[in-house]
């Protein structure tokens, strides 16, 4: 524990330094919790990004954000600007609808006008800005990616269709080598960044931004009482819509520790500040049902600022990521002060709105193993619409099996859950009647009407405790069929793609 | 860019530009962002005005803690029923068409969820925003009634905007008496939220007694009437600028209490005032698509015809106004039956007055109607595309009238020629997809009115043989701007780059109201009349000059083409619209035109666009997850000015669909009365996930009644048909018949299990 006496002082309070479109802006006097939209819609009249929702829900403020590395490179990424706080562009780069096409329409935005891609045209800059960016960072390949890539992005009047097309049509356009400006572009954006931890102030109201995990340990040991915020999807949300009242955030978004993913001895370390589209193909190395859950959690630009971290120390019992993570067994690392504790993942919920966190500890990574061959994983979301949407079920299976004697049995069981209960858990009276035995229909029947007893779920607005009680005992049974080999195919998956089904009139 | 795309064709008949599929020509604009949308304004000095809304749905605001709020930094003023200024008329009074009684903080009692009780404005949003929390009201709540069964129906004395709630001919129980089979079958559709992208916004300030309104409007010259009566101002002191509406589906057209309180503070204040409604806020005070209850009953003899059909519906409205969706009426000139009855009933409700929006009455009718129809088709025996056409209309069923046009036939036959709807087995639980999932197929016919309001416009010919085009409609997305643009160009036998066209500002000629599919064919017939007279003036000083060409040609008749009169015997001999001009010494020719229906026409014919869909869905088996894998639409709507316009509405259309089937609906909390899925979320409107391939096919109709070009409209027949087939599908894939919409994964799961 770092005490008092050796505690660097207080950092000097500095104004908010960054690029905009283009152009260095120094910004102070404002509340830490603005949010970039406010501020670009406001202050510099920039109108061409729109409010449609303010929650992250709709992609009308898809911005572009530009940031350094640390070690000379920049890296972009789409964001919602309503729920991203002004302070966390300190030393970023943002370019918005009206920078694109400067100097005359751009090849998607010509792709967007030829196609018909607007009706209204509300929702347009964002998706331009959202394929822009898409195209830059070479997200856009075919189809299902353009349908990826705009996920998150709301239109209710064109039917998505010309705007896919649009898309398709700029995939193929070679990206410009920007790698001398870009160089010179992070080289600016450090500079502007600043030295050590970056401190706003306004009104009272506080913000820290640590780059490295020290000066993070020691910000929050000296500010127990703060809130962490990583990408803000969650805690933007508290500001824009509940209203809440957050005098001192500290941002962990540039911590550049903890945005690492390292491997060792068949363990995967995710720093906390890893964002779900840094972790994704990672996980889907893991398992491909990762991937796939990824793909389908939120959309984009969620993705791009919303972290691992986040999404277990939220505590939410319908996040997604905590219940596959528990399934494979993962542990995450505690860091308060100089101390550290690792914690099984499963036992950091200890009840709704309830984790095994202290004041001033922070979630520093998350370490998750790899499947050993004896064993198979399962994970599948259940949403009410496909895409952009929150889990009513979350369902992660992990079985190990041993050969005995003629059989190959469960050695080991993990079923877990989000949506089930006040908390991601195990259902471990179903677990129960697996271990031991083949995993056949009989074991899974079993296990399907223990499932009842681990779970009394809730009925809400998402889905009523029955169909979360059935689905959840279906989707075992699924998992079941599909080891045994008598479902084909995965579940989900049902782009327009696969569509060209062939054997259809045919009888069952 | 090329802007246009050429093809040869368009209509000789009306000129070359209609018929064109142009690119809109608002689409640079809208994807460089330089499209500014009402919330977009920011005069000098202005104020942002914020509402705090009820959070109980029936009762009394029993105090606001109007102090607090104004001793926050920022806050200028906080309006509320206590110190609201007057307005020159009550809510009651409405002198105005589409007039509704709104919410004007008139008195203190709360009369739905999300109800303005107080408006703060303030230097900033921020404190705006903060001041209205400040308020912290407090209420005197009553039992919420947010459900059918929490109220008795009532009989009301109009549906929809003044139609009769009942109509009836032959003998429905003779009918059913007389039948092989019958069906009876009860649906309910849910509340829904137009969800447009935009939210409602107003910037307004005033100068002197006049006042400039920036807002989205539907309807830009009937509100500055409205305006001017809140205000006691005439119409001509109000200016209504919306020249983009980010989305409006019906929500857009009627004024709603924040506009009005807005301009009140603007006028309070003696400063510019920006009202801008959150998200949530969109959940009551803008309209919604009432809920309904639909019962029917339908009796079919031994060839699968029709002997009775009898459709009553229950809809729900707010405590205070009346707007009953006439959901019933969608059955009037669909199926041909000598025993057709269709009634109306309505529920009152704690909830925000409902409204129209897009299709309203058919989307939810058709929704039912449909589902019932297939119903009839599977207790007769028959295959659903066979049963429509046995049941065919050749003249509207309930008014006997003859179809203006009507290429139903068309679009079934080239729909089930495009799905594929012959390999169709009748029964349920027949085909399945290579991943196990059962598939379905099901058909909806689409139906809507093709009607006609008023409009007028005006074309001035200039100096050098352009010309400009001026009416105030409305541009919500459907592309008026180009359509109305094209016909405007061919009414003046110019290409459309030498036309210039205005709209969407208050000051020009009253275009109308951009709603009930009518507004192409309204403000388009304006536009065209306007530029052919203005032609006819032209005409008039090139026959009667002896240095023209065309002198003398009065009676054999000239052409106006590609900016040329041309002698009609003779079309060799020609004069450019400018020489003709220039020699007269005129510098700018003035014509104005009108558009509205011919009344002789409107009596004699039964007036609608028409359409066949076809779905295919494909449901888990195990965990009852539903999509859309296919639609197919056909639709004969009159002359198609732009067809890419026109498809993307089609599309637009057909995915409010698969959100009306699938989708969308505001849930209550049964004792706060609050929608609590009042957010993007939760209320959920399809993404492009839910977006399956699709097909529009327009089919070829020659209208010759609708109106002299020949326009109905394509803006709401989408959505119908469309719900119905995907429902059916489910049932054809599932074997199991859902009634309630939107049709849940729940509900499914619950019954097929049992399978
Ligand atoms: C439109 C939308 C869609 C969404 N869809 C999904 C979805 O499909 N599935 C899903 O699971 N979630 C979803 N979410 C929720 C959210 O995006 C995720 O939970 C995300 O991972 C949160 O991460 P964040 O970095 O943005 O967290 P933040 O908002 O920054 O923080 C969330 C909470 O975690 C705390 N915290 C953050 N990092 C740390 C740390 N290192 N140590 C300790 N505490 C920390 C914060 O103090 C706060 O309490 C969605 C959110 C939105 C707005
Ligand atoms: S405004 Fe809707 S996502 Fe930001
Ligand atoms: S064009 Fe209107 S919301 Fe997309």
């Amino acid at each position: 524990m770092t005490d008092t006496a050796t505690r660097p002082a207080e950092p000097a309070i500095r104004p908010i330094r960054f690029v905009l479109n283009g152009a260095e802006r120094e910004v102070a006097g404002v509340s830490p919790t603005t949010t970039l939209l406010d501020y670009l819609r406001g202050p510099e009249r920039l109108t061409g990004t729109k409010e449609g929702c303010a929650e992250g829900d709709c992609g009308a403020c898809t911005v572009l954000l530009c940031e350094h590395d640390g070690a000379g490179g920049l890296t972009r990424r789409s964001v919602n600007a309503c729920i991203q706080f002004l302070p966390a562009m300190n030393g970023r780069a943002i370019e918005t609808i009206e920078h694109i096409g400067r100097n005359g329409p751009t090849p998607l935005q010509t792709a967007m006008v030829e196609n018909h891609a607007s009706q209204c045209g509300f929702c347009t800059p964002g998706f331009v800005m959202q394929l822009h960016a898409g195209w830059l960072t070479g997200a856009l390949t075919d189809r299902q990616s353009v349908k990826d890539a705009i996920a998150g992005n709301l239109c209710r009047c064109t039917g998505y269709g010309p705007i896919i097309e649009a898309g398709l049509e700029i995939a193929d356009e070679p990206v410009p080598d920007t790698g001398a400006e870009d160089a010179a572009l992070s080289a600016r954006l450090a500079q502007l960044e600043g030295e050590g931890v970056f401190s706003y102030a306004s009104d009272g109201h506080r913000w820290f931004s640590p780059t490295s995990v020290d000066e993070l340990a020691d910000t929050y040991a000296a500010h127990p009482d703060a809130v962490l915020v990583a990408g803000a999807t969650d805690i933007g949300l508290w500001v824009t819509k509940q209203y809440r009242e957050l005098p001192l955030l500290i941002d962990i978004s540039h911590v550049r520790d903890l945005k690492v993913i390292e491997e060792a001895a068949g363990r995967v370390y995710f720093g906390a500040a890893i964002t779900h589209r840094e972790a994704r193909e990672v996980l889907a190395g893991i398992h491909p049902d990762l991937g796939e859950m990824l793909r389908r959690f939120a959309g984009t630009q969620i993705r791009n600022a919303g972290t691992l971290g986040g999404n277990i120390a939220n505590g939410s019992p319908i996040g997604d990521l905590p219940p596959c993570l528990i399934a494979l067994g993962g542990r995450i690392f505690l860091r308060k002060g100089d101390d550290l504790r690792i914690v099984a993942l499963e036992d950091f919920f200890i009840e709704y709105g309830k984790q095994d966190r202290a004041m001033g500890e922070f979630v520093a990574a998350i370490e998750v193993p790899r499947l050993a061959d004896n064993q198979r994983f399962f994970a599948h979301k259940i949403s009410k619409r496909f895409d952009s949407d929150i889990s009513a079920v979350m369902a992660a299976f992990c079985l190990t099996f041993e050969a005995s004697g003629e059989d190959v049995i469960v050695a080991e069981a993990r079923l877990a859950f989000g949506g089930m209960a006040g908390v991601p858990k195990r259902a471990k009276a179903a677990e129960a009647k697996l271990v031991g035995r083949p995993f056949d229909a009989d074991a899974a029947a079993d296990a399907m009407a223990a499932m009842a007893e681990d779970f009394s779920p809730l009925t809400d607005m998402r889905a009523s405790s029955e169909y979360r009680l059935k689905t959840a005992q279906n989707l075992l049974k699924r998992f079941q069929l599909e080891l045994a080999g008598e479902a084909s195919g995965r579940i989900a998956g049902m782009g327009p793609e696969t569509l060209d089904m062939a054997p259809i009139g045919g009888a069952s | 860019m090329s802007d246009t795309i050429s093809l040869p064709g368009g209509n000789a008949r009306f000129g070359s530009n209609s018929g064109q599929p142009m690119t809109r020509r608002d689409g640079v604009l809208k994807v460089t962002g330089a499209a500014t949308f009402a919330a977009d304004n920011h005069p000098d000095g202005m104020l942002y005005a914020v509402t705090a809304n009820a959070t109980i749905s029936r009762g009394r605001v029993t105090s606001l803690n109007v102090e607090a709020a104004k001793a926050h930094p920022g806050v200028v003023e906080v309006i509320t029923p206590a110190n609201r200024p007057p307005l020159a008329i009550t809510p009651e009074a409405k002198p105005y068409p589409f007039a509704f009684n709104i919410e004007v903080l008139q008195d203190d009692t709360v009369r739905y969820a999300g109800q303005e009780i107080a408006m703060v404005v303030a230097e900033t949003l921020e404190a705006a925003t903060e001041g209205a929390r400040l308020l912290a009201p407090t209420y005197e709540a009553e039992t919420a009634r947010v459900g059918f069964d929490d109220v008795d129906s009532f009989d009301p004395d109009a549906v929809g905007v003044g139609a009769p709630p009942v109509a009836e001919k032959g003998d429905i129980d003779a009918g059913l008496a007389k039948a092989v089979n019958r069906i009876s079958a009860s649906y309910e559709t849910p509340a829904q939220y137009h969800n447009a992208m935009e939210p409602h916004a107003m910037v307004a300030q005033w100068d002197g007694d006049r006042v400039t309104l920036d807002t989205p409007n539907q309807a830009l010259v009937m509100s500055t009437g409205a305006f001017g009566a809140w205000f006691g101002i005439p119409p001509e002191n109000v200016t209504i600028r919306s020249p983009f509406l980010g989305g409006g589906f019906g929500s857009k057209a009627i004024v709603f209490g924040g506009q009005v309180l807005t301009v009140l503070a603007a006028k309070m204040l003696g400063r510019p005032v920006k009202y801008a409604l959150r998200r949530d806020q969109m959940y009551g005070p803008v309209g919604h698509r009432g809920a309904t209850r639909q019962a029917f009953r339908m009796g079919m003899d031994a060839e699968g015809k029709l002997t009775a059909l009898e459709h009553l519906t229950t809809s729900t409205t707010s405590t205070f106004e009346d707007f009953i969706e006439p959901a019933s009426n969608a059955s009037h000139d669909l199926y041909a039956s000598p025993a057709l009855s269709s009634r109306h009933k309505a529920a009152r409700l704690d909830i925000g007055t409902p409204g129209p929006m897009r299709a309203p009455g058919e989307a939810s009718g058709s929704a039912a109607l449909e589902s019932a129809i297939d119903e009839a088709a599977l207790a007769a025996g028959l295959d659903p595309l066979e049963f429509r056409l046995r049941n065919y209309a050749e003249t509207a069923p309930m008014s006997d009238k003859p179809y203006s046009a009507k290429a139903l036939r068309e679009c079934y036959a080239q729909g089930a020629e495009k799905f594929g709807w012959s390999k169709r087995p009748m029964q349920p639980r027949q085909m399945k997809d290579d991943a196990g999932r059962l598939v379905g197929w099901g058909m909806g016919t689409a139906l809507f009115p093709a009607p006609m309001f008023q409009a007028k416009a005006k074309a001035t010919l200039r100096a050098d043989g352009s010309a400009l085009v001026e009416t105030a409609g409305a541009d919500m997305g459907q592309g008026a701007w180009t359509a109305l643009h094209q016909i405007a160009a061919d009414g003046l036998g110019l290409d459309i780059a030498q036309v210039e066209f205005h709209s969407g500002h208050s000051g020009l000629p009253d275009g109308g109201i951009a709603g009930g599919s009518g507004h192409t064919a309204t403000a388009g017939s304006a536009l065209h009349a306007a530029g052919k007279d203005a032609i006819a003036k032209l005409t008039e000083l090139a026959v009667n000059d002896e240095a023209s060409p065309l002198f003398g040609a009065g009676n054999i008749g000239v052409t106006a083409r590609d900016g040329r009169l041309h002698r009609a015997d003779d079309p060799s001999r020609s004069e450019s619209y400018g020489e003709i001009l220039a020699r007269a010494g005129v510098s700018e020719l003035g014509g104005e035109g009108q558009g509205a229906r011919d009344p002789s026409s409107a009596e004699e014919y039964a007036m609608f666009s028409h359409g066949a869909v076809f779905a295919e869905v494909k449901v888990d088996p195990e965990l009852c997850q539903i999509r859309v894998s296919r639609l197919v639409g056909a639709f004969a709507a009159g002359r198609i000015i732009n067809p890419r316009l026109a498809a993307s509405q089609l599309y637009g259309g057909m995915i409010w669909g698969i959100g009306f089937a699938l989708l969308e609906e505001a849930v209550h909390d049964r004792r706060s009365g609050r929608i609590m899925n009042a957010n993007l979320a939760e209320y959920h409107v399809p993404v492009n996930a839910d977006v399956p391939p699709m097909d529009v096919i327009l089919v070829d109709e020659d209208d010759r009644y609708v109106n002299a070009l020949g326009i109905k409209g394509v803006g709401e027949i989408g959505i119908t048909g469309t719900v119905g087939a995907i429902a059916n599908a489910i049932w054809h894939a599932t074997g199991v018949r859902v009634r309630k919409f939107p049709i849940g994964i729940e509900a499914l799961l619950a019954e097929t299990s049992a399978h």
